[in-house]
């Protein structure tokens, strides 16, 4: 499949989430994209998987003791001051998975399209906003680099005989991280202007015309945000 | 009538020392010109000059005037000069936008407007051209450091410039890749400005040497810059033995990189690791310092081993240099400081890793893993960005500490490896260590 018509059914599963208003109707969509996820490197998923699953547990977690809805009370505890007491009633759950499941199925339809797609051809194959998507692209690939980034400092460490280890052992390595995605944007920028970048008159080359699966997924793409806004 | 004319071009970055100082030259169409000179000299800055970086890109203060085909660079934007100019950075990690090799290479034919029938047969053939076209399809994150250097080549030359700059364009290439890539761009027809740390190969193609210390042009070459002849040194293996690599074998995925490799390494000798860029260098030195473990064959280490990696960029965690340094001895700021006086980075001490020159940075990386005085030293390519003096300096360094400890150095550079090394192991066949 093309990678265009892929972001636009991944955008539309992810917009059938957030208009479906029925818990089972967004938990399908989560699922069939977590499936979809699996597609994805085995080495690289593991951390956009446990980015949008945890994500959407803490917020099923946290929405009961923040919010203060429904008659069934589950449990109840201390009154704090500001929050007031707090208790944990079936609604609140009930809005907490809702909620929960909105954000992860999001999360996932991010996940694929980091994972699966080719941002390469996506940026050659957008015919206007071409600026837009390249730095949508640029900006997708900082995960993986700093993935990599991570890894080579670790590296270098332990090649100093310095285990880098736990969480405070790992956190360390958060400021120069930046500092070298900070150092290396400039760079690229650098390299981005010498090659010709934002010149008017730039071209495209030639791309293959979309297949019968590029427009089904298109038309998929559309009905499910009409699905998710009148049915689901 | 010249193609670019540099007329006392003095320059200096925000809030830094003058990099350049009335400079003044002509570059004539066709021609291939060598420029040479310390690390920190200003030979990149003069190269940013020429492509317009400098000062549109990077401020700072500039008196003089580039042309470059009748345009003032002042006057004209770096990206409205590409085409006309085209830049290898020193760099490659730091220039690829798109995350596959033929996408990188139609990335500036792209911009410069090139009609799109003609844009991917250009890449292509840019590509074949450096011997990457196999590479076409790959990931630009899973090439080796040759290779994406390869890539970086292909893309400047796919926009067929009037000038070319590259800006230590070999520093990861095999010997034959070096060759070739000078050879090509001599070949490509046009003016050639070549920066080198590796005089050897571009000293024969040049037509004529610019020599720039202290962002001055100066009007003879250093003796150190002048080529040398590599020796391949053939020293018996001796010495008590600290590392020992067993046929060992090592794939990442389904690629097997390393297969049936043994290797040994004993206290007093330094061994140096050469061969072709993808043969497994890198690899096979990581197993030895024991960074990866091997999936069949075994590795054995006695004593402490410590890696130096090729990118001088990982180490870089700390905010002041002999911090850095004294991580690997528990924060001896006293050892640190000896041993960054022993890479000539005395006085150093408190200045940011961040605000080092690429040279500077290399010397730090050298520090930080000297100050261990391991038993087994492992350095992964050096000399990467190195400037010939210091080179000299690294080698005698390294020889007057061998008798400590087992040293195994990864190199591309045969003359350096004919300086420092006892004897030379080629992940290839012998004969093609010289070829």
């Amino acid at each position: 499949m093309s990678p265009a018509p892929a972001a636009l059914l991944l955008a539309g599963l992810a917009a059938a989430a957030l208009l479906a208003d029925r818990i089972v109707s967004v938990a399908a969509i989560a699922a069939v994209l977590f499936v979809v996820c699996l597609r994805g490197p085995a080495g690289r998923r593991r951390l956009y998987l446990v980015g949008a699953l945890g994500s959407g547990l803490a917020v099923f977690v946290v929405t009961p003791f923040v919010s203060q809805i429904g008659y069934h009370v589950l449990w109840s505890g201390p009154t704090i001051p500001v929050f007031g007491t707090l208790d944990v009633t079936r609604e609140e759950l009930r809005i907490g998975l809702f909620q929960g499941l909105r954000l992860t199925a999001v999360a996932l339809a991010f996940a694929a399209y980091a994972l699966l797609l080719d941002h390469d051809r996506l940026v050659q194959a957008a015919g206007f906003a071409r600026r837009s998507v390249l730095a949508v692209a640029l900006a997708t690939r900082l995960v993986p680099t700093l993935e990599r980034d991570a890894s080579g400092l670790s590296e270098a460490l332990r090649g100093r005989g310095v285990e880098v280890t736990g969480v405070r052992g790992r956190a360390t390595l958060l400021a120069p991280l930046l500092a070298g995605s900070l150092e290396r944007a400039l760079n690229l920028a650098e390299a981005m202007e010498a090659r010709g970048y934002g010149r008017p008159g730039a071209t495209r080359a030639p791309r293959p015309g979309w297949t019968a699966l590029d427009k089904a997924a298109v038309t998929l793409g559309i009905a499910a945000i009409a699905i998710g806004a009148l049915w689901l | 009538m010249a193609l670019a004319r540099v007329s006392g071009l003095s320059f200096s970055y925000p809030g830094g020392h003058e990099a350049l100082r009335s400079v003044s030259l002509a570059l004539e169409p066709g021609e291939v010109v060598a420029l040479l000179g310390p690390s920190g000299g200003g030979k990149s800055t003069l190269l940013r000059a020429l492509a317009g970086l400098v000062p549109h890109f990077h401020g700072g203060r500039f008196a003089g005037r580039v042309e470059v085909g009748g345009l003032d660079t002042r006057r004209v934007r770096p990206a409205d000069l590409a085409g006309t100019v085209a830049t290898l950075f020193q760099d490659p990690e730091d220039q690829a936008v798109f995350t596959r090799v033929a996408a990188e290479v139609q990335f500036g034919l792209e911009n410069l407007g090139t009609p799109p029938a003609e844009i991917r047969p250009r890449a292509e053939e840019a590509l074949a051209a450096v011997g990457a076209l196999h590479l076409a399809e790959r990931p630009v994150a899973e090439l080796s450091g040759g290779e994406l250097q390869r890539v970086c080549l292909a893309s400047t030359l796919a926009l067929r410039p009037q000038l070319l700059l590259l800006d230590e364009p070999t520093s990861q290439l095999d010997p034959d890749g070096a060759a070739a890539a000078i050879e090509l761009a001599r070949e490509s027809g046009a003016a050639v400005v070549v920066s080198e740390q590796r005089p050897e190969r571009v000293l024969e193609a040049a037509d004529r040497v610019l020599f720039l210390a202290e962002g001055r042009l100066l009007d003879e070459v250093p003796g150190a810059w002048l080529p040398r002849e590599a020796v391949v040194p053939e020293a018996d293996p001796g010495g008590e033995p600290l590392c020992r690599l067993d046929k060992v074998s090592f794939a990442y995925g389904a690629v097997p990189v390393v297969q049936e490799r043994s290797l040994q390494v004993g206290r007093g000798e330094i061994v140096a690791l050469v061969g072709p860029n993808g043969s497994g260098k890198t690899t096979v030195a990581k197993l030895a310092a024991g960074l990866l473990e091997p999936q069949a064959g075994r590795v054995v280490r006695d004593g402490r081993a410590c890696y130096l990696s090729q990118d001088p960029g990982r180490y870089l965690v700390r905010e002041r240099t002999d911090e850095e340094v004294a991580l690997a001895v528990g924060g001896d700021l006293e050892r640190a400081r000896a041993a960054l006086a022993q890479v000539g980075l005395a006085g150093f001490d408190e200045r940011h890793p961040r605000d080092l020159s690429s040279g500077e940075r290399e010397r730090l990386a050298l520090a930080a893993v000297l100050v261990a005085d391991p038993d087994l030293l492992v350095l992964d390519e050096p000399t990467r960005g190195v400037d010939p003096p210091r080179k000299d300096d690294l080698a005698a360094l390294l020889r007057a500490q061998a008798a400590r400890r087992a040293t195994l150095v990864v190199t591309n550079d045969l003359v350096f490896a004919g300086e420092v090394a006892d004897r030379c192991v080629s992940t290839v066949a012998r004969e093609a260590v010289l070829a």
